[in-house]
């Protein structure tokens, strides 16, 4: 720490002395201030197209690398009229290049973001958080939940604790712009952690004048209509494949058929199917937003409260949010400015009930023979066991800066000290009666802290008329760390002593034992990891005319997770442009503008992990499946080599990205239709991937550099002022992204590897299914091919009939690994948006689509459903049928009748039989709203602004996906049928500036 | 341009200055300069090879599919992946398949004794704590488990990769090395290992004075391998070879000195309470792993009861595998045996090993430690040992190697020993003796992983039943090779059976 400070201090005090020297020739310039530098005291970049800049911002210098483009609809304002609760579902298909993915309607559930496609394949969720982009608010980097905490579990279909969504902080009625970095040179000065790209998040700046604002929406979600089926109709479905496959209606002599559907009269699985009176609902939501700003030019501040509460329409889901943000400037000498910011949110969450996720939280599944009844009246036996136990989840978040400027002149420089902290709380008690006469209680406490001190210093000048330099130098240190406590507990004495108490006397022997949990069902876990990076980074900007234009970027970053003996990365971005209006086409008519760009860089990438850093290592994890979390052996703890993580050597180099980015930026006809087109490809190179090896030295894999992939594509914004008349207009603007990734290289120069189910092979897209080509079905003997007298095999099994023909892609008479083949992709090819803007006087019409193309799934749930014969009656994962299992999705008829007992597992997902294209087109927006501020004004009523607004949300969804919503896939493209849809919304606003 | 240069300069000064804040150290993983320093680092390294261990019999049940699904005896009414591996279709994809066919983990035990002998004597130079007789006995037990591993790897899959040392970053691909030959290693290896082992742990025993990692005797009973877990794997390697003179050799090694082990006979009592011989830990546990209760370390998966068990005893309706009645009926053919037999009215005289005999699913509750050794039927939480061998087993091991050798009245005296024990007390010696010891330790040591082996030896002495003879001569009895480990490693080649 000491160390760190002398830094520090040698560092400021040259920078000041370099400055000052720098500074004196232009004394006249102390006080001329400009507020305006320090409230967004990143300086903007450069020839980058993306920085989609709002007009309200007018202190950014408009030059030629400080383009703006507003071309789709990019104003918070306009955004905050969607209902969102997360900043991911206020972005889906606002910004080309931005793909927005939600694997559920869960209010609050953790959604991913991809700029320009995934850096990496998707194969765990540890490759979903490192391929995610860096937010930033107001200069804070924001810190998002660490997957490490997965290894605590067998499944990971949630992270342990809330798993709330750490993006659900942001109120967009506080935000004053919202600019989504795609390219390098515009997120260089955000260093490695936004090199996926950056959303820069700008909170609205306090003023002068006194003003109130007041945001408000009512609305309500709508119960969707759904097919519901009953024990009757699932017996009638399997008992088709009985009367194919059996000649007494059993397959083998000790064959266990379930009762709850052999059971004809049983009223609670046969009778009606009405389950969803209880699941499903029409729900309230709300948002209210209340602020007030003031202060005089030397002192202000702005201050606003909030709370927006989102139920969801299926399983009494919600969230609800209390949201505080505060901004502060003063300049208590005319070159010297101060501010803060604090932004702070609790969010309480009320979960799904999905049977699956709460046996994977629990780790242990009771006897699954009878699944939840579809009728009303057991169903709600079943809640109200549920509801005699609790599951809380609430989350913390605060974030918040302070920063001291100071302007000499021409030179400037801030200091900044920052903090994100969120720390989340999930308390959970199941009632005995849930878990066969078991109560279970949890408890968990889980913080995300960063720490950051950033200092930036920079000089505007002017050798000569019309040449401007901006000179920027910055270093900053950023202190990551993630834990969490853990603590769960079976069989309490009692369901009415619902969390886990401890003896607190420390005088007794039993001090700190369990008290109403047995001792020895009582599990407690700690971990904790952590990431310094510092950074230092010089920045340099010239232009000529604002006719050319030159920036460089040079930084190098160390980062605590690197190995020792390669600390340091030095990135480099290099970006030009060049008018062509002011070169050649000054008095053309036809063109307003039109700019060429172009960026070449390189960016490192941070290890997520912090035990890369330590080359051959030792855990004390040594757990087999389905009890990962053994303690040892004989109560002594235990130190192995990683076998289950996998090896890791020495020699790990950073991985980066090298990226280019060629734009062209134009404007016809005085502006009224303006376009925005990038091309891009970016490079990642020397990524850690787990290579499945070295089995014979008992490892699973080995973490080795070496794998490279590719994404290209290009980002089009245009937008058109169609019509454009004094009471009518009609503005129209559409984004479309096209990306597609390719594998570039994998470690050791392999040309393909197997990990699970996917295939990755070098030249091919890495986001591509690994399927079997399904061709029907063998109805006889002598359909199947014999070849030398042996039938044709599935990995040495013969095929029967009723067996599926599978494509023999090499011929050799066996179905193996080698007869699937790559198809589909589970990210979009195609993805974008399409906005309308109506106005008409004071009304205003809006309507909003967003669309993927190219996109596929595996429709894992239907194969579920026929796939009966093994996901019945066991006590483990496969067997747990969740209540909306009594939900008709899809059309059934589509798919053959197999032997469903083969060996082969007939509807096994590696096969195109349930690939289906998942492309769709939804409405998002229509909104209608009337401007009441002239009216007012007429009226001598004194407002700036009211406008009232009434919008539906969700309205349809075109797409050839024969399931539930195509959306609701988890982030490998499978659609496992868990998501909550996404609900039809109606809301009823008013917008109030006083 | 000479203020760039400066400022470069100042960059470099602080970039040298903060790499402190930049040096930090993991806290989930131990990295090598922090290990191998210690004591501390000895215990957690030797136990650590015995927790993969139990990690890798216990994974997916592995030691009870092996040993006792795969004879088709006990049948699985609910799981196909059982199904299958009861009608011998190993190479059905059903994921337990695959990661049964899977010797990954068998290796990371492999891996990690042979980098605990390598590394050791760095704990050794550097911490005085840590003695030279400390040093001895772990690398015994290091030793100990690393042919163990070898030797359930044999038994599974045949021919196998031969690494004994860590190869660490160096780590090259091997073919399979002849199973006869790892065999000879394996048994060189145990007595290398037995010669060193201590009979008791923190017990006074001359060959490790004093108390063993600071722990008393009550720690360590059944919990380590002592001499007597020498010899008794060496009379299993050899019955495995097919030398019974030296099955004989050793296993009478055991009965003479298994009392300084403090191994005793088990009474049928002990052997079927919940919190008899099976629950937790003891000294009889000659070679075990056990899953105490009073650490924590039970659990739901890894025992033979989440196999077996279901209602009535416990809240489960439908049993993973059950043994049906007519194959109950022929095994358990003596009268008044204590573990299973029929009164004159034709009813169960007791529910030992099996409950519900009369139901659709006899339940073999043999072994039934669950939670905390109680009867509790809602939790299945279970914390029985994994028991590789006892007592009896090597008794009868020895009855099967003087029957074998002739010694017919040698041979009946051992499975006269076992079965007075379990209450048969009209024993006609009579019939083939190979037979009758089959039979009895058939019965004796259901559902511990035995009986696979067991029928590949009887086959092997016996040489009449034409079909497994097929099997044992076309390689049928090992485990296909996961496909996932041979397109890993190319010098890999598929058992000729599976291919």
């Amino acid at each position: 720490m000491r160390y760190l400070w002398l830094c520090f201090a040698v560092f400021f005090g040259t920078a000041i002395k370099a400055s000052t020297g720098l500074a004196k020739g232009n004394s006249e310039g102390i006080g001329n201030f400009k507020l305006s530098f320090f409230q967004d005291t990143v300086r903007k970049d450069t020839s980058a197209k993306d920085t989609l800049l709002n007009d309200s911002i007018v202190n950014i210098r408009k030059t030629l690398y400080n383009r703006f483009s507003d071309s789709v609809k990019t104003t918070p304002d306009q955004l905050s009229l969607f209902p969102a609760i997360s900043l991911q579902q206020y972005l889906k298909g606002q910004y080309a290049g931005l793909y927005v993915q939600e694997p559920s309607g869960e209010p609050g559930s953790v959604q991913n973001m991809f700029i320009r496609g995934a850096a990496m394949p998707l194969l765990s969720r540890r490759e979903v958080y490192q391929a995610q982009p860096l937010v930033i608010l107001d200069g804070i980097p924001l810190i998002t939940e660490h997957p490490f905490a997965f290894d605590l579990q067998q499944f990971d279909f949630n992270r342990p604790g809330p798993a709330t969504n750490v993006f659900a902080n942001i109120d967009m009625n506080n935000i004053a712009s919202v600019e989504v970095l795609a390219d390098l040179s515009a997120s260089a000065i955000y260093g490695p952690r936004a090199v996926n790209g950056a959303i820069v998040l700008t909170s609205k700046k306090p003023g002068s004048v006194r003003s109130i604002s007041f945001n408000s929406y009512i609305g309500m979600v709508q119960r969707p209509s759904v097919t519901t089926i009953n024990g009757k109709y699932e017996n009638a479905f399997r008992q088709r494949f009985y009367d194919l496959y059996t000649t007494n209606g059993r397959y083998s002599d000790d064959e266990n058929y379930p009762i709850y559907l052999s059971d004809s009269l049983n009223n609670v699985y046969s009778g009606r199917s009405d389950w969803t009176d209880l699941y499903y609902r029409n729900a309230l939501i709300h948002g209210i937003n209340f602020g007030i700003s003031g202060g005089t030019s030397r002192a202000n501040f702005r201050f606003t409260l909030g709370n927006t509460k989102n139920q969801g329409v299926a399983d009494d889901t919600g969230i609800d949010r209390y949201s505080a943000m505060f901004n502060i400037n003063m300049k208590p000498v005319p070159w010297l400015v101060f501010s803060a910011m604090v932004n702070a949110n609790r969010l309480e969450r009320d979960r799904n009930r999905y049977l699956r996720d709460r046996f994977a939280q629990v780790n242990y599944f009771p006897d699954l023979s009878a699944p939840l009844p579809p009728n009303k009246q057991y169903y709600a036996d079943y809640l109200n066991q549920y509801k005699k136990g609790f599951d809380d989840n609430k989350t913390n978040l605060i974030q918040g800066f302070a920063r001291i400027g100071v302007e000499f002149g021409k030179f400037k420089w801030s200091t900044t000290f920052g903090v994100d902290y969120n720390e989340g709380y999930r308390d959970v008690f199941y009632a005995r009666t849930l878990l066969q006469g078991n109560s279970y209680a949890s408890n968990f406490y889980g913080f995300n802290q960063r720490l950051m001190l950033d200092n930036k210093g920079s000089y505007d000048f002017t050798p000569t008329k019309n040449h401007q330099l901006h000179v920027e130098v910055g270093q900053s240190i950023q202190w990551d760390t993630y834990k969490y406590t853990n603590a769960y507990a079976y069989k309490g004495a009692n369901d009415y002593i619902k969390i886990n108490l401890l003896e607190s006397d420390p005088t007794n022997g039993n001090y700190l034992n369990p008290l109403a949990f047995p001792r020895e069902l009582t599990y407690r876990f700690l971990d904790k990891t952590g990431d310094n990076l510092l950074s230092f980074y010089g920045k340099a900007d010239y232009t000529i005319n604002d006719k050319y234009m030159i920036s460089a970027t040079l930084r190098t970053d160390g980062s605590s997770n690197a190995q020792p003996t390669k600390r340091w990365f030095v990135s480099p971005v290099v970006s030009a442009a060049w008018s062509m209006k002011k070169e050649f086409l000054q008095d053309n008519t036809t063109f307003s503008d039109l700019v060429l760009r172009a960026s070449v860089g390189r960016m490192g990438r941070l290890n997520a992990y912090d035990n890369y850093a330590q080359g051959p290592q030792y855990t004390a994890t040594t757990g087999y499946t389905g009890n990962l979390t053994v303690p040892g052996y004989n109560a002594i703890a235990v130190l192995t080599r990683p076998y289950s993580a996998g090896w890791i050597g020495y020699g790990i180099p950073w991985s980066y990205s090298d990226q280019i980015d060629i734009g062209i930026d134009a404007g016809f006809f005085a502006e009224r239709l303006r376009l925005s087109v990038d091309l891009y490809s970016k490079t990642e190179k020397d990524l850690i991937l787990g290579v499945p090896d070295y089995a014979e030295y008992g490892y699973k894999q080995s973490l080795e550099n070496g794998m490279s992939v590719n994404n290209r594509g290009i980002d089009v914004t245009i937008k058109a002022d169609i019509i454009k008349q004094n009471t009518f207009g009609w503005t129209s603007s559409l984004n479309v992204n096209h990306n597609s990734n390719k594998l570039k290289s994998l470690p050791r120069g392999l040309n393909e590897l197997v990990i699970g189910n996917r295939l990755l092979r070098v030249g091919q897209p890495f986001d591509q299914y690994w399927l079997l080509t399904n061709d029907g079905i063998y109805n006889s003997v002598s359909e199947i091919p014999v070849v030398d007298g042996q039938p044709l095999k599935y990995n040495g099994i013969a095929l029967q009939p009723g067996d599926p023909r599978w494509r023999d892609i090499n011929g050799d008479n066996n179905i193996d690994n080698n007869d699937k083949m790559l198809m589909g992709h589970s990210l979009p090819t195609i993805s974008g948006g399409f906005d309308n803007n109506l106005r008409y006087g004071s009304w205003n019409l809006n309507l909003n689509f967003y669309f993927n193309l190219g996109r596929k799934l595996i429709n894992q749930d239907m194969a579920n459903r026929f796939d009966f014969v093994n996901r019945e009656g066991n006590s483990n994962i496969s067997s747990v049928k969740e209540i909306t299992f009594w939900e008709k999705r899809g059309d059934y008829s589509k798919y053959p009748m197999y032997n469903p007992w083969s060996t082969v597992i007939p509807y096994r997902t590696d096969q195109d039989l349930f690939l289906e294209n998942a492309s769709f087109l939804k409405l998002r927006t229509v909104a209608l709203g009337y401007d009441l501020t002239k009216l007012l004004s007429r009226k001598n009523v004194k407002v700036s602004r009211l406008y009232v607004y009434g919008s539906v949300h969700n309205v349809f969804t075109l797409t050839p996906y024969t399931g539930q919503d195509p959306e609701l896939v988890s982030y490998d493209g499978f659609d496992p049928g868990y998501g909550l849809p996404i609900p039809r919304t109606y809301t009823l606003g008013v917008k109030m500036d006083l | 341009m000479k203020k760039i240069l400066y400022i470069a300069l100042l960059f470099l000064v602080a970039l040298t200055g903060c790499n402190k804040i930049l040096d930090k150290d993991s806290v989930r993983v131990v990295g090598e300069k922090n290990m191998w320093n210690k004591l501390e680092d000895a215990r957690a390294g030797i136990m650590g090879v015995y927790a993969l261990t139990r990690s890798a019999l216990s994974d997916n049940n592995g030691h009870w599919i092996y040993g006792d699904v795969r004879t088709g005896e006990f049948l699985s009414p609910n799981r196909q992946d059982l199904k299958a591996v009861t009608s011998n279709q190993l190479n059905a994809s059903y994921p337990t398949i695959d990661a049964l066919s899977d010797w990954t983990r068998f290796y990371a035990v492999v891996n990690a004794a042979n980098i605990f002998m390598e590394r050791i004597g760095e704990v050794k130079a550097v911490d005085r704590r840590y003695t030279e007789n400390n040093m001895i006995v772990d690398v015994a037990q290091a030793r100990l488990l690393r042919a163990f591993a070898y030797f359930y790897m044999v038994r599974i899959w045949g021919d196998v990769p031969f690494i004994t040392s860590s190869y660490d970053g160096k780590f090259e691909n091997k073919p399979r090395e002849s199973q006869a030959k790892i065999l000879v290693w394996i048994e060189q290896e145990l007595q290398k290992s037995a010669a060193d082992l201590p009979f008791i742990y923190s017990a006074n025993d001359e060959q490790q004075p004093g108390s063993y990692y600071g722990e008393g005797d009550g720690r360590w009973g059944g919990a380590l391998a002592t001499k007597n877990t020498a010899y008794a794997l060496l009379a299993h390697v050899a019955a495995w070879q097919g030398n019974y003179d030296d099955v004989a050799t050793y296993a009478k090694f055991v009965e003479d000195n298994y009392g300084k082990s403090r191994i005793n006979y088990q009474s049928t009592t002990d052997l079927t309470n919940s919190n008899g011989f099976f629950y937790n830990k003891n000294t009889s546990q000659m070679f075990g792993f056990n899953s105490d209760w009073g650490h924590i370390d039970g659990s739901v998966t890894g025992h033979i009861e989440e196999l077996t068990l279901a209602q009535p005893v416990v809240t489960k309706n439908v049993p993973d595998i059950y043994m049906p009645k007519d194959t109950i009926l022929r095994v358990f053919t003596l009268l008044n045996d204590q573990r299973f037999s029929l009164d004159t009215l034709g009813q169960p005289r007791n529910e030992s090993y099996f409950v519900n005999f009369n139901g659709k699913y006899p339940i073999f509750s043999k072994i039934k430690v669950i939670q905390g050794g109680t009867n509790d039927p809602n939790f299945r939480y279970f914390t029985s040992a994994l028991i590789f061998t006892r007592l009896e087993d090597i008794v009868l091991l020895r009855a099967e190697a003087l029957a074998v050798l002739g010694d017919t009245n040698g041979a009946w005296n051992e499975i006269v020993n076992i079965m007075t024990r379990r209450g048969v007390t009209t024993i006609f010696q009579t019939g083939d003796v190979i037979d009758v010891v089959f039979q009895e330790r058939r019965r004796e040591l259901m559902g511990e992983g035995h009986r696979w082996y067991d029928l590949v030896r009887y086959n092997k002495i016996k040489q009449n039943n034409q079909q497994f003879m097929q099997l044992i001569n076309s390689q049928g009895i090992y485990w296909p090779i996961s496909r996932k480990l041979i397109s890993q490693n190319n010098q890999l080649t598929q058992n000729p059976y599976w291919k």
